[in-house]
């Protein structure tokens, strides 16, 4: 019991320096340009998809549902935050007219219906919980109500992915269709493109981490975490037990989809385009190799696999383009098979072995 | 008295023959005449009088004139300009025989030796688009006479569409002699859309001709005339009209109805081809490959490297070294053989490939089945980027042998050679899984280790002999879809991204393991999207319909069509 | 302990984006920003290949302003942000004097606010939709009205009185058929000619004229069958958008369904020799294309910069770069131009500073390429010379008519009034 709590301790210290270090140090540095605003901006990309790892561990490491379509509600609320920032564009455009440039160039001289009432942020932040949280709560529920698990519950996601993938590259959805949105000038009044925002940004997405960091670490050691990781380990007896294991599938489902979309809406305004190659099921299984690397069902783990390997791939792109693919693939290959617990887990493997080596005289 | 009018007669006769000799001058000779002459009516007219000439020279010269093969010549001495035609195969010097125009003779140098000529370094004597045009007003009539069938139709086509009301003799006179039914069938088309354009009483006649022939191609001259009926106020010519366009529209609607039946089944074979190795792998092991794309990309590029090899060769950029593999240089019948090598070939190397993975990594994972997911996407990255780094990121040329090429029609429904044997093929194959799986002692092994792995390896069966083999098994399939794909589709290193989330759907829809639900579930899928693309004209609309179709039928029937019963609790 | 590793990569990211801004006295970076991997690596590649070439060939004659280019090559993958993402590394960290790149209008869009932002100069080869006019960006590429409607107009003369639009789902093909439509219908073609299709807004305006499929779409079936129902009666000619790699399949279904260059021709605006040596060459003869450039140009410039890129070839040492069956095509020679045409505005501005290339550009330099004479305009576009083109069993294709000193006119909706 103790043992728990100074790991606890340890792991409440570490937290609170990296917390520190993200939300105050760094962006100081950048104000003061010892940090480039190049670096802060793929720090904040980071940690957008550190969002997005850890809504696929949640559903992966702690409940045991691999769900291939992440990225589908990472990029909607990256859509709906989009529209927002199209809105925000005004006439500021390539063509100075009051609609954004893809809907003059598909033909359009007024606005459609469904574009209004984007000029408002409250709206679009509530599209941002609303939009992928409902569609979250329907196929979930018709999912988990027919007892779809394991194998045919992945492939019904990438599915999804898919299917809502090819909907969007079409251009008369009137969602920008294959170039998507981009070129945006304004949040909330600020000018996108100056430092001081984007630093503004970045904070704010350290801060959010931190806050869905805090609230599933508690999370997992309610009664509500334990019945999880029960479902992980062997649905059949909990539903024996008495749970209606759908309903709590359903609930983190549902969390899951609200993290990756928040993840999503930050995500677009520091990076300043999105696309619907943002939402194919290859994006997804990337998250889901970040997750893996990290190592699955720990909360930290997401977190320094998306951040490790979106490091590696940038370099990897300047350095050995041709042979990104190959690190990827092989990375993932390895650590499948020989590490299972992904990067969080070498630590323990490491002094396990060191055990063993230094246990052996004594027989 | 007599002698006068014996003189004059005899004088007559020999003027007569005279004018008749020089009103039968040769064609060969009006040619030369229309290419030397300066003035381009007078061109036109001496082409138009080739009207009804049946000289076989008419048609090799006046093609030739047309793409720039008839050439003037210069003799090396003498500034004489001879115009010639080369003709036959090319030597090692690009040069080829000359013929020359006024007589057909091989053109003969001083010594009497024939002459070679390079085309290139002669100049070619002109035309623009009138002089085509009036060469082609000859050509079609000539061919109406053709020998070859398909060309025949066409030129009546032609001549039919040009709607002159001065041809109607000469088609008329071609029906009376006509006896290729399909040629019999365009002569009265053609006949009907020219008349057309003659009196209102031959016009009611075509309406109602056209309307009984109801051919596709005449619509538009049928809209055209109906139009010009009713802006004239000609109630019954106009209603005839639109009979004619209704019997058309009905015949469309029946065509687009068996042609989509045909493209369903097709397009169900391809998929149930594609998808039935994963199905039995999947079934067997529980192992999702999502390599299966990449095994099917082998395969293509196998049948394209077949296709090379009994050509000319090929260089491939093999991992940065050029790899030069020769070729056998094999020709005619003997080359067209290709496609039928490749089959077992890109069977065989699938299924090696496949093996070969079974072994390294596969056969770890088989009590995961998530992770085994993720591994193999990894691995189908790594093949990815090997056929990238093996033939290039570009994708590859595969042609199509003769007999797949082409297709079968039959009142304007078009059956596509290459599709036809896809879908005898996929047939054979359903039948030849079928015999290995029930009639086989192998097929026995793969049943029994899918019911109870842990049961029949007590009971002696080599499960991991087993399974190597089923993996290669399934493999081998996606090679030999892999060949199918590379006759209809891109072959590039991607090529496997482009099918596998369909495979899924099939398999997952089938209910995994299950033959006979991979078949439903293809042929079913397959119908469902083509009929989707037709009635909504729209290709991914379709797609995503079908797409929404299979999420809610899986709320239905959650493990597929036909669901493998066991007892086990987490089946 | 697994946090270090956050904190130490950090560092290590500040201490080389400080490290990267000192460069050396006498190179000049350039940026080459292009998709090495992914969907549009079968494209992009040829422009690195061809713009490393123009890049040694003017380093052996000493450079630009006596500096020595040296190229940034960085990788796109295909993926748009990603793209937005090198742009900025390329303009803020590498500090390049100019960049080459991007092929589809979607990375072109996607990096544009980026050099909007830093007043960067970005040369763009590839044949676009128009509609745009950025001062940060110089189009070297077809504009609609050097590719589209000379195109059209040959058609026409030949006699052909229907069009079918197909096309691949985004910017280009939509807008390249808008404009297509008003061209046509200007022309005196009835809109029941124009075949693939309308979608109307609520007020009844045609917003999408043709048939699109998404890139990387396979199955043209319908399509195909449809097309065939279309050209029943002749005199048809099928206007294709489709890009890259969904060439294949239309034309394999194109030729089962027994439809030929005779019958129905296609002219195609995305197909070049480069993509050529992917497609059933012997399939599909005697079809269209118009680029500002063929390979098959007899001009002595021509043969000499074909021959010279081919020795090139054979002795680079640049990993990753293929060296078998290698042809030339507009985008590569556009590039080439682009090169030259800054080298040119560099040395008559006599700096590297952007507003001075740009103004150099504006006030109108020519260069001798190997398509023929091309001549910078003040609206940021090119002139050059057009050609049509029929292709051959050999991936070449037979030039049939030149139009010269097109001048490219990006702003055309709207232009065209129906009669």
């Amino acid at each position: 019991m103790s043992s728990l709590s100074t790991r606890h301790k340890v792991e409440l210290i570490a937290a609170g320096f990296i917390s520190l270090f993200f939300i105050v140090i760094f962006p100081l540095l950048n104000a003061h340009g010892m940090v480039s605003d190049f670096t802060i901006n793929l720090w904040g990309k980071y940690l957008c998809y550190a969002l997005l790892a850890i809504s696929v561990d949640l559903l992966w490491g702690y409940t045991g549902l691999l769900s291939l379509g992440q990225a589908l509600f990472f990029s909607l609320g990256g859509y709906m935050m989009g529209m927002y920032l199209m809105r925000m564009i005004g006439d500021l455009g390539q063509y100075h007219k009051p609609i954004p440039d893809f809907l003059v160039f598909l033909g359009w001289t007024e606005l459609p219906k469904f574009w209004k009432p984007f000029s408002s942020f409250p709206f679009a932040f509530s599209l941002i919980l609303l939009l992928p949280g409902l569609l979250a709560l329907v196929f979930g529920f018709l999912a988990f109500r027919s007892r779809i698990k394991g194998v045919y519950f992945s492939i019904l996601t990438q599915a999804l992915t898919y299917g809502a993938s090819l909907m969007f590259f079409r251009n008369d959805m009137l969602m920008g269709g294959n170039n998507g949105f981009t070129d945006f000038k304004f949040i909330l009044g600020h000018d996108l493109r100056s430092a001081t925002t984007q630093r503004g940004l970045f904070i704010v997405t350290a801060i959010v981490l931190l806050l869905v960091y805090t609230s599933l670490r508690l999370l997992s050691h309610t009664k509500f975490g334990l019945v999880q990781r029960a479902i992980r380990d062997g649905e059949n007896r909990v539903l024996f037990s008495g749970y209606a294991t759908a309903h709590f599938k359903l609930f983190i489902f549902v969390i899951a989809a609200l993290i990756a979309s928040i993840g999503g809406a930050l995500y677009v305004p520091q990076v300043g385009i999105i696309n619907p190659s943002e939402m194919t099921p290859d994006k997804s299984l990337e998250a889901v190799v970040w997750c893996a690397v990290g190592g699955r069902g720990t909360l930290v783990g997401p977190i320094i696999g998306a951040i490790s390997i979106n490091s590696l791939k940038s370099w990897a792109s300047r350095a050995a383009p041709d042979y990104w693919l190959v690190i990827l693939g092989g990375l993932f290959v390895v650590v499948v098979l020989l590490l299972p617990g992904g990067i969080v887990s070498i630590p323990a493997r490491l002094k396990s072995l060191w055990q063993r080596v230094t246990r052996q005289p004594s027989a | 008295m007599r002698t006068l009018t014996r003189f004059f007669s005899i004088n007559l006769l020999f003027l007569a023959t005279l004018v008749c000799a020089s009103a039968a001058q040769a064609p060969r000779d009006t040619i030369i005449e229309a290419i030397l002459a300066k003035d381009k009516a007078r061109k036109i007219e001496l082409i138009g009088s080739l009207v009804g000439e049946s000289d076989e020279a008419i048609k090799p010269l006046l093609t030739a004139w047309k793409e720039d093969g008839l050439f003037v010549y210069q003799t090396p001495e003498g500034s004489v300009s001879i115009l010639v035609m080369l003709a036959g195969e090319k030597d090692a010097n690009d040069a080829q025989a000359a013929l020359r125009i006024d007589n057909g003779q091989p053109l003969l140098d001083a010594a009497g030796k024939p002459v070679h000529l390079v085309g290139g370094d002669l100049t070619a004597v002109e035309h623009d688009a009138e002089l085509r045009g009036a060469m082609k007003n000859v050509l079609d009539l000539l061919a109406l006479a053709t020998p070859d069938v398909v060309k025949r139709i066409q030129a009546i086509q032609a001549v039919g569409f040009s709607q002159d009301v001065e041809k109607i003799p000469a088609l008329e006179k071609r029906l009376a002699l006509e006896t290729d039914s399909g040629a019999r069938k365009s002569l009265r088309e053609a006949l009907a859309v020219t008349r057309l354009k003659a009196s209102d009483a031959d016009k009611l006649t075509a309406f109602n001709e056209l309307k009984d022939l109801h051919s596709l191609s005449s619509y538009d001259l049928i809209r055209t005339a109906m139009r010009d009926a009713e802006k004239a106020g000609k109630p019954e010519l106009a209603e005839a009209g639109a009979h004619a366009l209704k019997a058309i529209d009905l015949h469309r609607t029946k065509i687009n109805f068996f042609g989509t039946l045909f493209r369903g089944l097709s397009l169900g074979s391809i998929l149930l081809i594609v998808a039935i190795g994963l199905a039995i792998t999947f079934g067997l092991m529980g192992v999702i490959n999502m390599a299966h794309g990449e095994m099917i990309a082998v395969g293509a590029y196998t049948t394209y490297l077949v296709e090379n090899i009994f050509g000319t060769g090929i260089t491939i950029p093999f991992f940065g070294f050029s790899l030069p593999i020769p070729g056998i240089h094999a020709t005619g019948w003997f080359y067209q053989t290709y496609f039928m090598v490749a089959l077992p070939l890109s069977f065989l190397t699938a299924a090696l490939v496949g093996i070969a993975l079974e072994r390294s990594i596969i056969r770890f994972l088989y009590r995961r089945p998530l992770e085994s997911l993720l591994a193999t996407w990894g691995v189908s990255l790594l093949l990815q980027q090997a056929l990238k780094l093996m033939f290039g990121s570009n994708n590859v040329q595969v042609s199509s042998p003769s007999y797949l090429s082409g297709n079968w029609t039959i009142d304007d429904i078009t059956f596509g050679w290459n599709r036809i044997f896809v879908i005898g093929f996929a047939g054979l194959i359903v039948f030849g899984v079928w015999l290995i799986l029930t009639k086989t002692s192998l097929g026995l092994l793969i049943r029994s280790v899918m019911q109870n792995r842990n049961m029949a390896s007590c009971m002696g069966v080599r499960t991991e002999r087993v399974n190597m083999l089923t993996f290669g098994l399934g493999s081998g399939l996606a090679g030999l879809a892999g060949a199918f794909i590379s006759q209809i589709g891109n072959v590039g290193p991607s090529l496997g991204q482009n099918y596998i989330v369909d495979c899924f759907m099939t398999v997952v829809v089938g209910g995994v393991g299950n033959l006979a639900g991979t078949i439903y579930s293809a042929l079913g899928i397959g119908l469902v999207d083509q009929s989707l693309q037709q009635i909504l004209l729209n290709p991914v609309l379709g797609k995503i319909l079908v797409l929404v179709a299979i999420i809610l039928f899986l709320q239905w029937k959650p493990s597929g069509l036909f669901v493998t019963r066991s007892r086990n609790l987490d089946d | 302990m697994l946090k270090v590793n956050q904190l130490m990569t950090a560092g290590a990211l500040a201490l080389g984006a400080l490290a990267s801004s000192v460069h050396a006295e006498d190179t000049v970076k350039v940026g080459v920003l292009h998709s090495l991997s992914g969907t549009m690596a079968i494209s992009e590649t040829s422009l690195r290949d061809v713009l490393l070439f123009t890049f040694d060939e003017i380093n052996a004659k000493g450079g630009v302003l006596g500096k020595k280019i040296e190229p940034v090559v960085v990788d796109g993958a295909s993926n748009w942000p990603l793209f937005a993402e090198k742009a900025k590394q390329l303009l803020e960290q590498d500090k390049v004097a100019v960049t080459f790149g991007c092929w589809t209008s979607v990375s072109r869009k996607s990096v544009l606010p980026v050099y909007e932002k830093n007043n960067g100069l970005l040369f763009y080869p590839v044949q676009y939709e128009g509609q745009e006019e950025s001062q940060n960006v110089f189009y070297t590429a077809e504009a609609v009205n050097q590719q589209a409607t000379p195109a059209i107009d040959y058609l026409l003369k030949q006699g052909y009185t229907k069009f079918y639009l197909i096309g691949t789902d985004y910017v280009y093909p939509q807008t390249t058929n808008l404009v297509l439509l008003e061209y046509l219908l200007s022309k005196g073609v009835a809109l029941e000619n124009i075949g693939g299709g309308f979608k109307k807004d609520d007020s009844g305006k045609i917003i999408s004229a043709g048939k699109y499929t998404p890139f990387g779409h396979t199955d043209y079936q319908q399509i195909v069958a449809e097309i065939k129902q279309f050209s029943a009666g002749g005199k048809t000619a099928v206007v294709s958008t489709l890009n890259g790699d969904t060439n294949v399949p239309f034309f394999k279904e194109y030729a089962a369904a027994g439809l030929t260059a005779d019958t129905a021709p296609v002219v195609s605006f995305s197909i070049s020799e480069d993509e050529f040596r992917g497609l059933p060459a012997k399939q599909l003869v005697g079809q269209l294309g118009c680029w500002t450039y063929f390979q098959s140009i007899k001009s002595p410039a021509n043969k000499a910069f074909v021959a010279r890129f081919k020795k090139w070839l054979k002795t680079t040492t640049v990993p990753g770069i293929v060296k078998e069956d290698r042809v030339t095509c507009s985008p590569m020679v556009l590039s080439y131009d682009g090169v030259y045409l800054w080298k040119a505005a560099v040395e008559k501005a006599g700096s590297f500073d952007v507003d001075k290339v740009r103004a150099a550009l504006k006030s109108g330099l020519s260069f001798d390429g190997p398509g023929g004479k091309v001549t910078t305009q003040p609206n940021m576009h090119l002139t050059k010379n057009v050609f049509i083109g029929e292709t051959t069993a050999k991936g070449q294709f037979k030039i049939l008519e030149e139009f010269k000193d097109v001048y490219g006119e990006p702003w055309l909706l709207g232009k065209f009034k129906a009669k």
